[in-house]
């Protein structure tokens, strides 16, 4: 191990990434080019619900350079049906089956109806003009009230409504003695609005069907090839051997590229027909209409409060408007409520709740896909101080958890251990000063000017204190395998599938120090069924922790190996072997050191060691996630509203966070910084907008979905709180999802504060000028 | 469709393809040149990924046509680095972990390399209304602006806070 003056481990060491990156040099799926690369357009549902009477593609197949074209009919007799690999997400749920491209019946706006293969993408969407298809216009179910009308016309016939499912009332205390013996009652319906992803790179994939092998080799961007992989095979019906997924850079995806998306499968189906390699790259327009939302969830919220601010407890209910192809919105609801009490002494807790298929995207993961829970919860407590006009930091100090205190759980199961929540909200307070705030505040109202103050916190389980029987990883285990090459460097292969998060930087990192050679002699290979160890890939804020920690323990095993080796070529006990400089001695004979190179030669070339250590230099290891633990924090916005136009100036960004031990703080703080950025876009901008009677999607293009720019996020305070440590060695913890699902609820407290001399409650999370100035009654009320 | 010949200098190099009239610069650099640098990102003109320097001035190539681009002197994210070594830009942008996923990277880059040429000491809020027309999605743009600040000659280190 390296002494900690020299560690990189903690170091803001700049990433092995941007080399290529920034040189123009890297290979997106776009990138990719194969000899005889035929190109993929897709006809799309013009409507949001409506059957198909009628598919004309005889003109498309005539225009010079068509090489193929595909009915939804056509690609189902060469695919097996869904909900392929977003089943994952569903097990136990009920489940309709559709085909890869709609045949029946189109479903959204957008919905794939027929595929055109040409000479070129030109080419394919001059085809796409010249298929005619004949529909049946349907009702759109839309709105949530809509779903749940059981008039309504079912999306899937086989469900029988637009019900997906209904879960009962769980409880958790008593409940009904928390809402007798209250004071006061609370009650809020708070709507949270449906957003979407958008990474800066759209979906895409190369597939290459092999007649003669009869192998399939895709080119994806996905965040986890194995999974992608078990998506082609389930569909295509091929065996797992035959399907090899690759992935080199990808441009962003934050939950969306995930598995083998419909137009994947029809992509890999058709070059396993005409035995040509096929390139589908989404553009913008599919990208925003079709490619899959998130959120758009509402809750009806009662909370039982004493009068000093205590939450005795809780009724919530939860409706989750799962889109148009059932997926993860099925299994949400369970999320949020194991999460809901959060980091909070909340005695008890009601919960239900309720999801509808709808005319709309299909809900896919996105950055804390459970984040309402967060925004729910922290939505109530400042409701809860206004009721009570005490101070939201107030409320929250005396319902908090102190760590070591009980409760030592969450109301709903999990144990809280180490949860540094206090001291996170406790951090945020010094750095405000709330009382010098609230002097200002006042002396700006008396000028007219609307200053606000909101601030929240959250915990995630990025992966989660262990649980009894298991470690502390969510979706299993990590694998990895390092080896010793002969020029001495390390190989380490993992199952991450970075797409932004530097893990070729971080993990070598982890991998250098343990090992003990310098940064740059770690290569990281990602992105190859063939090469890397089976495993989830990267998502969940579980990298961290769960590759962090694999990289740590596999570093530490391959360097007992290497000295087991070296041992005996000195003739010497591995436990006497030393490394430096990047050769192996016995401990005080440095001159007789052995270079790393040589020693994994040495394993190569017969006889020169014993049989059992013959061959690879090489290790597998596997890690549960040890001990585990939380991640979490506190954010606080300082905003001006001008009550003129109804914008929102964000004058300061504060954030106090414990991801455990820093691996990178730069990258630490780029995915904060980001996850924040993206909080702020749903609040002030971002809106996946249908019309509630037509269905028409109305948010296809970036002049009408509004990411935010330079001008619009301001700089980010950051601070980080490390916690006690909980495991012997792996104190990582995830961060990727935290500033999303912080941010939105810390925006719009500050929001509400600042408009509280109006009376304005907020109770839905999309706060764009127009309607902040129908809050205030500046302008009329959009019916 | 008839095509037509085009000829013009990408990265110091002559180049020429024959193309139809529908073709965009930003196919003819990746699909027919092979500059596969140069990113498309909406496709219509928002985020700014396909941004390219066409002499000198930064243009999005998705919403311009090869033949537009006849006789012109065009500069990719290619051809910033000297034989392998990054120009200070780059350097500067490496320094401070600028970019994550690298998507939006090549259109940042040539906005930000004219920005300098126009004014080589740019303070915060020119480079942020200078780079308003370039979406990035993962860094919420303070590293970008920071890499900026120190390709300009600054220490990198981000100023006090504003209070």
């Amino acid at each position: 191990m390296q002494n900690i003056a020299e560690r990189y481990t903690g170091a803001s060491v700049k990433r092995s990434e941007d080399p290529r990156i920034l040189t123009g040099t890297g290979c997106y799926v776009d990138d990719v080019r194969l000899p005889g690369m035929l190109h993929a357009a897709f006809v799309r549902s013009p409507s949001a619900h409506a059957r198909i009477t009628g598919v004309d593609v005889t003109e498309a197949r005539k225009l010079p350079g068509v090489i193929a074209v595909l009915t939804g009919e056509e690609l189902d007799a060469l695919t097996v049906r869904g909900p392929g690999a977003a089943g994952m997400f569903s097990a136990g749920l009920p489940m309709p089956s559709f085909s890869v491209l709609a045949t029946d019946k189109v479903r959204l706006v957008g919905d794939p109806v027929v595929l055109v293969v040409a000479e070129s993408r030109y080419l394919a969407e001059d085809a796409c003009e010249l298929v005619v298809v004949d529909y049946e216009e349907l009702p759109a179910v839309i709105t949530q009230e809509q779903a749940l009308d059981p008039a309504g016309p079912p999306i899937f016939e086989d469900l029988g409504s637009n019900v997906l499912v209904r879960s009962p009332v769980a409880t958790f205390g008593d409940v009904e003695g928390a809402f007798a013996r209250a004071d006061r009652v609370v009650r809020a319906e708070l709507r949270q609005h449906r957003h979407q992803n958008v990474p800066m790179e759209c979906r895409g994939v190369v597939c290459s069907f092999d007649l003669g092998s009869g192998e399939l080799t895709v080119y994806s961007a996905t965040q986890g090839v194995h999974i992608a992989r078990t998506g082609f095979a389930t569909q295509l019906d091929m065996p797992l051997e035959k399907v090899r997924v690759l992935a080199g850079d990808i441009g962003g995806s934050f939950g969306l590229k995930l598995g083998a998306a419909r137009e994947d499968i029809a992509c890999a189906a058709a070059s396993r027909r005409l035995g040509r390699p096929i390139r589908w790259i989404e553009d913008r327009s599919e990208n925003l209409t079709a490619s899959g939302q998130a959120r758009d969830e509402s809750f009806e919220v009662e909370a039982a409060i004493s009068n000093e601010g205590h939450i005795l407890g809780l009724r919530v209910k939860m409706i989750i408007d799962t889109g148009a192809y059932p997926g993860l919105g099925g299994m949400l609801p369970e999320a949020v409520k194991g999460m809901i009490p959060g980091p909070y002494k909340i005695g008890a807790l009601s919960f239900e709740s309720t999801a509808v298929i709808t005319n709309k995207a299909s809900y896919v993961a996105y950055r804390g896909p459970w984040a309402s829970e967060t925004w729910v919860r922290e939505r109530m407590i400042d409701l809860i101080a206004k009721e009570l006009a005490m101070e939201p930091l107030e409320v929250r100090l005396r319902n908090v958890v102190t760590r070591g205190e009980p409760p030592l759980q969450m109301l709903t199961g999990r144990s809280l251990v180490g949860v540094t929540s206090r001291e996170s909200l406790d951090r945020i307070a010094a750095l405000v000063d709330v009382e010098a705030f609230r002097r200002r505040q006042a002396e700006a109202r008396a000028q007219g000017r609307y200053l606000g103050l909101g601030l929240a916190t959250y915990i995630e389980a990025a992966p989660g204190p262990r649980t009894p029987g298991g470690g502390g990883g969510i979706m299993g285990p990590e694998q990895m395998r390092l080896r010793l090459e002969e020029d001495g460097t390390v190989t380490v292969f993992t199952s991450q599938m970075p797409h932004g998060q530097s893990h070729q930087t971080t993990l070598a990192q982890i991998a250098a120090d343990e090992f003990g050679v310098p940064f740059d002699q770690v290569r990281v290979v990602v992105g190859d069924t063939d090469v890397v160890p089976m495993g989830f890939g990267t998502g969940g804020s579980r990298s961290a922790t769960m590759a962090g920690g694999v990289s740590l323990h596999g570093a530490r095993a391959l360097r007992a190996k290497v000295f087991e080796v070296a041992a005996h070529l000195f003739e010497a006990s591995p436990e006497d072997m030393d490394l430096a400089a990047g050769a192996v001695s016995v401990r005080g004979v440095p001159a007789r050191a052995v270079p790393l190179g040589e020693i994994a030669r040495a394993a190569h070339e017969p006889g020169r060691v014993p049989r059992d250590l013959e061959g690879d230099l090489e290790v597998t290891a596997e890690y549960d996630g040890g001990e585990g633990g939380w991640a979490g924090g506190t954010h606080a916005a300082i905003v001006e509203v001008d009550v003129e136009t109804g914008q929102v100036r964000i004058e300061r960004y504060l954030v106090a966070e414990d991801c455990g031990v820093l691996i990178n703080p730069a990258i630490v703080e780029g995915q904060v910084r980001g996850g924040v950025a993206q909080g702020i876009g749903a609040v002030l901008l971002e809106r996946s907008a249908y019309d509630p009677d037509s269905g028409q999607y109305l948010s296809s293009t970036f002049m009408d979905y509004l990411i935010p720019t330079a001008c619009e996020i301001p700089r980010i305070e950051i601070e980080h709180i490390e916690t006690v440590p909980l495991d012997a060695d792996v104190n990582f913890r995830g961060v990727g999802e935290g500033g999303m699902i912080i941010a939105p609820p810390t925006l719009c407290n500050a929001i509400e504060d600042a408009l509280s001399p109006m009376g304005v409650r907020v109770t839905e999370q999309h706060l764009p000028p127009c309607r902040i100035l129908e809050l205030i009654g500046a302008i009329a009320l959009d019916p | 469709m008839s095509t037509f010949d085009v000829e013009l200098t990408v990265n110091g190099t002559p180049r020429q393809g024959s193309v139809e009239p529908r073709r965009t610069l930003a196919d003819f650099l990746r699909e027919d040149l092979g500059l596969t640098g140069t990113h498309l990102g909406c496709e219509h003109g928002v985020c700014g990924a396909c941004t390219v320097l066409v002499n000198g001035e930064p243009a999005r190539s998705c919403l311009m046509l090869a033949v537009q681009a006849r006789g012109a002197d065009i500069l990719t994210v290619e051809g910033l680095a000297n034989n392998g070594v990054m120009n200070p830009l780059q350097q500067a942008m490496w320094e401070s972990h600028g970019f994550q996923c690298g998507f939006c990277t090549p259109g940042f880059l040539m906005q930000i390399t004219a920005l300098l040429v126009e004014n080589p000491n740019p303070g915060e809020e020119e480079i942020r209304e200078a780079l308003s027309g370039n979406l990035c999605r993962c860094t919420g743009y303070e590293s970008i602006v920071n890499g900026v600040l120190r390709a300009a000659g600054h220490d990198g280190s981000p100023p006090e806070p504003r209070h």
